[in-house]
């Protein structure tokens, strides 16, 4: 402990002969004892001690000891209650059982909360009844040493380093700064291989021309009338990569991608009745191809991905065709390119093309044309 | 002295040992000596200290089963609703802590009331030492410390509120790489490394983990001990009152009145958080599902210390994003996502050495200022909280826009009106009411005090009857300093010759600011206490109505 | 008062105050707080009302009192109403079984409240709807499959009126009161059929997190929309009426018709979420309406800190120093 050398240095500093009377206040206040308080018993000077009445100091105890027998109480509780419910044996959930665990939680935490709140009730009690009330004075002390001290101290080490040559030998001080410099660097390129260079990572995801899709949750294939009686449908999809294989109908997308291709690839279907769509759908995404292009039969796929930080942005409002993120609140107009109409996210949600295979499945014909999820320093790069 | 009951054999023995080896007989007394001032807003500190002493201890009990592997397991435990669901390891080993571990659900709701009470009580902590001056020299090292305990705390519990790897929790995360990203050149790498390749890869919980459970809690560790020495060291502030100076410290002292009502606190501290963990339902993660990156839940929030970032992030708006040569510069994930941070803890960190840059003020202060005396400092202060609170509130306004029936983009426009109108407010009307209280001060010591009885007058007139404040009363107001700054009254030294420095544009935006600073005061020099008229009569004719 | 006014200055007062108004607020609060067994209005498993049940002349005297005057005699629409003709029968049960329509005001989004009128005069009106005013098949049907409405007591209460004495009035309650028990009992085995005829948690689980819980939350507790709108809270909301909501779209939600979400799927949708809903919760009595982090940050502070400052004023309270 710092401070406790910090004392000791001081009440054995050199300035003072050891044996002489200490100035601090906490020995005078001894003396003071003896002098002016002989037949006081504390520790304290009897004029900083307040102790109260005999009666007081006894019912102080009775009630502090009433609240350390609750405490024990709760104690015994709490070990009893730890006993009283099972563990899962072999098929039998007791404590998985939620209502269950609902009794132990409350009777351990009850028990607990009783056998604490005892020991602190009691030992306030204590404290404020039966103890006396002090108030103690004591110095604060002189923080800056005196400067015969400080000039001492500046004096010593300057000898000290002068001696030893640091400051006279500048060849060697400045080849130990050196050699120390590249050691710095030392814990910082050890980390590189934390992870790998970004790369074209970020950018690209597994969307692919021909790619069919599946809803997320079934791995059910869709295809493009799944939406037709359904003006204004939407749905979270995923690619499917697995694609034709296996039954009639059913992929494997989401059982089979890694949760960081879920991450980059999901989706969200939405089906716009076509007079809704709006001019911003005619621009050019990428050469000749219009958004509109992109969309299939008034079904329209974006990233599911906010621009903004990450979340999935899928609040959508069929009746404005708004999307709207429920983390920060961004909002995109779905029928018109995904552009941001509201909130702190910058740029539209990354439209995938789609559009159906010869058997009627919804496919993708190509990748995003930018990377979707949140926006970073050279999204826009190729 | 020979009634004293003579400490126990054993005692002795074990004292005995340890003091031929350490010498400490004269240190440790002159420590049980020490004095601590009396007031419930110094033990605000302490009730931190207490819940990271319980965040330890119930830390540690959890760590026995938590797996922090994102392995893709499909469950089978014993929790029975979702047996057959896909999840992590680390979420599956969070539900066995749960539902098989007896007394987890109840230490796992502990280490997170915990948690949440923990950050709490560093706040009030620090706006109880900013509001008193406690930071002031020689105390603005440990104020620091402070700052970074409570930086440190924050990202200590946003790192394990995503441990658990349910629903929440995820997207915590997938905002925290969000806005890692944002980082002009460097995010994607940071990103990378961090995640070891793109998110949520496979190896960030097992990260966050050693970052929980080691390297912060460790730092944590130590800036605590380190701020408690330091006070220890210097002695605790108090406040003004009889016999109390900045020389002389007057409280309880250690042994034996601090020590037991300290302890006791500690007790009630876990009481409290216990009762919570026993009967209030805390983040249940069994319910909210295992995270994926495609799923989303409405009112998503974070722990209650991140919402001042959420709310930054939902109400900046994104017109000052920009690219450069094609490269994108998102601003509103930039500013609020670091920004605020960056902002909160620089203010806090740059303020003691700023005011004392403006007052001159180099003398050590061991009585903490009445709020009311340090009128700009205050309102400064308040209009802080106002800002905090603003963003705080917007950080939730989906709730508050579902709750309240508001339209959620106009709460979006109200909040960004507010944080802006808000702390302007709130520093104008804090410092009125400061300068309000000041004059009430000086007309109660004056007048001595209103003491609630009316008397007729023989004239019939009424009068609220004054009587004569305690000493107690007088010395608290008479402490009052006055608020000056040398850079007022530093223009010429004492052969006449104008400071060069004042006249530089830096000394005079000083001047300007202490002048400032200062020129809000009412001064108690001049008055005699109880010198007012009210008093003498009245306190004769009152003496029978107590 | 005269007892408070000569209090009022003592040293302890403030104190006193302030634990009586956080004993006061933790006390309100612990009345107030919904405990886990809110009652869970529920739903009824039925066949399609037989046509001899229904009256399509009543259904019609229904429909041109309450709902003509917005939506047109003919069911076409007007400014007030959209046009019915394609909705489908489901929309009609989905809209008028949670108290949306009638609306009081059709300018605003309506909330989920008691049926405003008889489960017979709904049946009458569907009738009259599918007969009348449908547009072919158009749209979708009643899902009488999956259970709706519970039964309620008042069904089955027999009028007084229609007995001459006493014994026979109460004769004929006390028979009411086995039938409503026989169909309560029916009900509920209808509903815990079909919430466990649902296997697949994990596809319910991800159906409802990817498609519904964006605006509704992972509890069902609902969530804001733009411009004052609401995704309602669906604690009460019924099998039958998730469903008929998935595929109808009510308001701003999107449409999930049967051939991107089948009715097995659904199936496990709704269970997921309803059993989610039913769950005790293993964390104590107090779940805070699983609002969340918001409403346990708020907790941690009203409650959490201020009692632990509550004990540190006790702590450190004055002591009149010589008593």
């Amino acid at each position: 402990m710092t401070d406790n050398s910090n004392d000791k240095n001081r009440a054995e500093g050199p300035e003072r002969v050891l044996g002489t009377p200490s100035e601090s206040s906490e020995e005078r206040a001894v003396a003071a004892v003896s002098a002016t308080d002989a037949a006081h018993e504390g520790p304290y000077p009897a004029s900083e001690t307040h102790a109260h009445p005999e009666e007081q100091q006894r019912r102080g105890e009775r009630i502090a000891a009433v609240w350390f027998v609750l405490a024990f109480l709760g104690g015994v509780g709490f070990l009893v209650s730890y006993f009283l419910f099972p563990p899962n044996a072999q098929g039998t959930p007791a404590i998985a059982d939620p209502q269950i665990a609902q009794y132990s939680n409350m009777l351990l935490g009850g028990s607990l909360t009783l056998a604490m709140f005892g020991i602190g009730a009691g030992m306030t009690v204590w404290a404020r009844n039966v103890m006396p009330h002090y108030e103690v004075s004591s110095p604060y002390d002189e923080l800056p040493s005196s400067e015969e001290e400080k000039g001492s101290f500046g004096a010593f080490f300057m000898r000290g380093a002068d001696e030893s040559g640091i400051t006279k030998r500048p060849l060697m001080r400045r080849t130990l700064i050196a050699a120390m410099l590249p050691l710095g660097l030392a814990p910082i390129v050890l980390l590189r291989d934390t992870g790998p260079l970004p790369g074209d990572k970020l950018k690209n995801t597994i969307w692919a021309d021909g790619m069919r899709m599946v809803v997320e949750g079934t791995d059910r294939q869709i295809k493009a009338e799944d939406l037709e009686n359904a003006p204004n449908g939407m749905i979270s999809a995923l690619p499917d990569p697995g694609g034709h294989g296996g039954e009639e109908g059913h992929g494997d997308g989401g059982h089979h991608l890694s949760l960081n291709e879920k991450a980059k690839s999901v989706i969200l279907l939405i089906k716009i009745p076509e007079a809704d769509y709006k001019p911003g759908m005619n621009e050019n995404v990428e050469g000749d191809q219009s958004r509109l292009n992109w969309t299939y039969d008034g079904i329209v796929a974006y990233s599911k991905i906010c621009t903004h930080v990450g979340c999935p942005a899928a609040l959508y409002e069929r009746t404005t065709h708004r999307i709207l993120c429920p983390c920060h609140q961004s909002t995109f107009d779905a029928a018109d390119g995904a552009k941001v109409v509201f909130g702190p996210a910058h740029r539209p949600l990354p439209q995938l093309p789609i559009g159906v295979d010869d058997e009627g499945y919804l496919i993708a014909t190509g990748d995003f044309p930018e990377a979707p999820g949140p926006t970073f320093w050279d999204y826009a790069k190729d | 002295m020979s009634k004293t009951t003579q400490a126990p054999k054993a005692l002795r023995g074990v004292g005995n040992f340890i003091d031929d080896r350490f010498h400490l007989a004269k240190t440790g007394e002159k420590n049980l000596r020490k004095v601590f001032p009396n007031h419930w807003s110094f033990m605000l500190g302490e009730i931190a200290l207490y819940s990271f002493i319980i965040l330890l201890l119930t830390g540690v009990f959890l760590t026995l089963w938590f797996k922090p592997s994102m392995a893709e397991i499909v469950y089978d435990g014993s929790y029975e609703r979702l047996q057959g669901v896909e999840m992590s390891e680390a979420y599956a080993s969070t539900l066995y802590i749960d539902f098989d571990v007896r007394g987890g659900f109840l230490v796992r709701q502990i280490h997170h009331w915990a948690a949440l009470i923990f950050v709490a009580s560093l706040v009030v902590h620090a706006l109880r030492v900013f509001f008193t001056g406690a930071f002031r020299k020689p105390r603005e090292i440990n104020w620091l410390i402070g700052v970074a305990i409570f930086a440190i705390a924050m990202i200590e519990g946003l790192f394990g509120y995503s441990l658990p790897d349910d629903l929440p929790s995820g997207m915590g995360v997938r905002i925290l790489q969000g806005v890692m990203l944002a980082l002009p050149v460097v995010g994607t790498y940071i990103s990378m490394f961090l995640f070891g390749g793109e998110f949520p890869g496979d190896v960030i919980i097992a990260r966050l983990y050693m970052l929980h459970i080691l390297l912060l809690p460790a730092i944590l560790l130590a800036l605590i001990v380190a701020h408690f020495m330091i006070l220890w060291h210097q002695k605790h502030t108090q406040y003004p009152g009889t016999g109390k100076s900045n020389r002389t410290v007057v409280g309880t002292p250690m042994w034996p009145g601090f020590a037991i009502k300290a302890g006791g606190f500690f007790f009630f501290t876990f009481a409290v958080i216990a009762g919570l963990s026993g009967f209030v339902q805390i983040n249940p993660i069994h319910l909210f599902g295992p995270f994926t990156p495609t799923s989303i839940t409405s009112g998503l929030q974070p722990d209650w210390y991140m919402g001042f970032m959420e709310g930054a992030l939902r109400i900046f708006p994104n017109t000052l994003d920009f690219q450069i040569f094609g490269y994108a510069v998102p601003v509103a994930v930039l500013v609020p996502g670091l920004g605020a941070m960056g902002l909160l803890f620089g203010v806090m960190g740059v303020w003691p050495f700023l005011e004392a840059w403006i007052t001159g003020d180099k003398r050590a202060h061991n009585v903490a200022d009445r709020p009311r005396n340090a009128p700009v400092r205050t309102g400064l202060g308040v209009a802080a909280v106002v800002a905090y609170g603003v963003l705080w509130l917007a950080g939730s306004n989906d709730i508050l826009s579902e709750t309240f029936s508001i339209n959620l983009y106009l709460t979006t426009y109200i909040f960004r009106v507010l944080f802006i109108v808000g702390p302007i407010v709130a520093f104008i009307v804090t410092k009125r009411i400061c300068l309000g209280l000041q004059r009430r001060d000086r007309e109660t010591l004056e007048h001595g005090y209103e003491s609630g009885t009316i008397r007729q007058l023989s004239g019939g007139e009424f009068v609220e009857v004054h009587k004569e404040s305690s000493q107690d009363t007088v010395d608290v107001l008479q402490s009052k300093p006055t608020i000056t700054s040398t850079a007022l009254v530093e223009d010429t030294d004492d052969k006449g010759v104008e400071n060069p420095e004042a006249r530089k544009a830096k000394g005079r935006f000083r001047r300007a600011l202490a002048h400032w600073y200062t020129k809000d005061n009412v001064s108690v020099d001049d008055v005699e206490p109880h010198s007012g008229h009210h008093l003498h009569h009245s306190e004769s004719e009152s003496s029978g109505a107590h | 008062m005269k007892w408070i006014t000569a209090r009022r200055r003592h040293p302890l007062a403030g104190y006193a105050v302030v634990i009586l108004a956080l004993a006061l607020f933790g006390v309100g609060y612990a009345a107030l707080a919904p405990t886990s067994d809110q009652a869970q209005a529920q739903t009824l498993a039925a066949e399609a009302p037989s046509p001899d049940d229904v009256d399509i002349a009543e259904g019609k005297t229904v429909f041109d009192q309450t709902c003509a005057s917005c939506h047109g005699l003919d069911g076409s629409g007007s400014d007030t109403g959209p046009d019915l003709r394609e909705v489908g029968s489901a929309a009609i049960d989905f809209q008028v079984s949670t108290g949306r329509m009638p609306s009081v005001n059709p300018d605003v989004q309506m909330p989920r409240r008691d049926m405003v009128m008889s489960e017979q005069d709904l049946d009458h009106l569907i009738a009259y709807y599918n007969a009348e005013i449908r547009d072919g098949e158009s749209g979708a049907d009643v899902p009488y499959g999956i259970p709706g409405s519970a039964p309620q007591p008042e069904d089955f209460e027999p009028n007084r009126a229609d007995y001459d004495s006493e014994e026979a009035f109460d004769e004929a309650e006390e028979e009411a009161h086995t039938e409503y028990e026989a169909a309560l009992a029916e009900y509920e085995a209808a509903y815990d059929e079909y919430i466990e005829g649902a296997d697949d948690t994990e596809m319910g689980m991800q159906l409802y997190l990817t498609n519904c819980a964006h605006c509704h939350g992972w509890s069902g507790g609902g969530g804001a929309l733009t411009d004052g709108r609401w995704a309602p809270e669906i604690h009460e909301a019924t099998p039958r009426e998730i469903y008929e909501a998935m595929v109808t779209g009510p308001g701003a939600m999107p449409m999930f018709n049967d051939m991107v979400i089948t009715s097995d799927e659904k199936q496990e949708l709704i269970s997921y979420v309803k059993t989610l809903q039913a769950e005790p919760n293993a964390g104590g009595i107090f779940d805070l309406e699983r609002v969340g982090q918001v409403a346990e940050g708020f907790i941690s502070w009203t409650i959490g800190l201020a009692l632990i400052v509550a004990c540190a004023i006790w702590i450190t309270a004055k002591q009149r120093a010589h008593d």
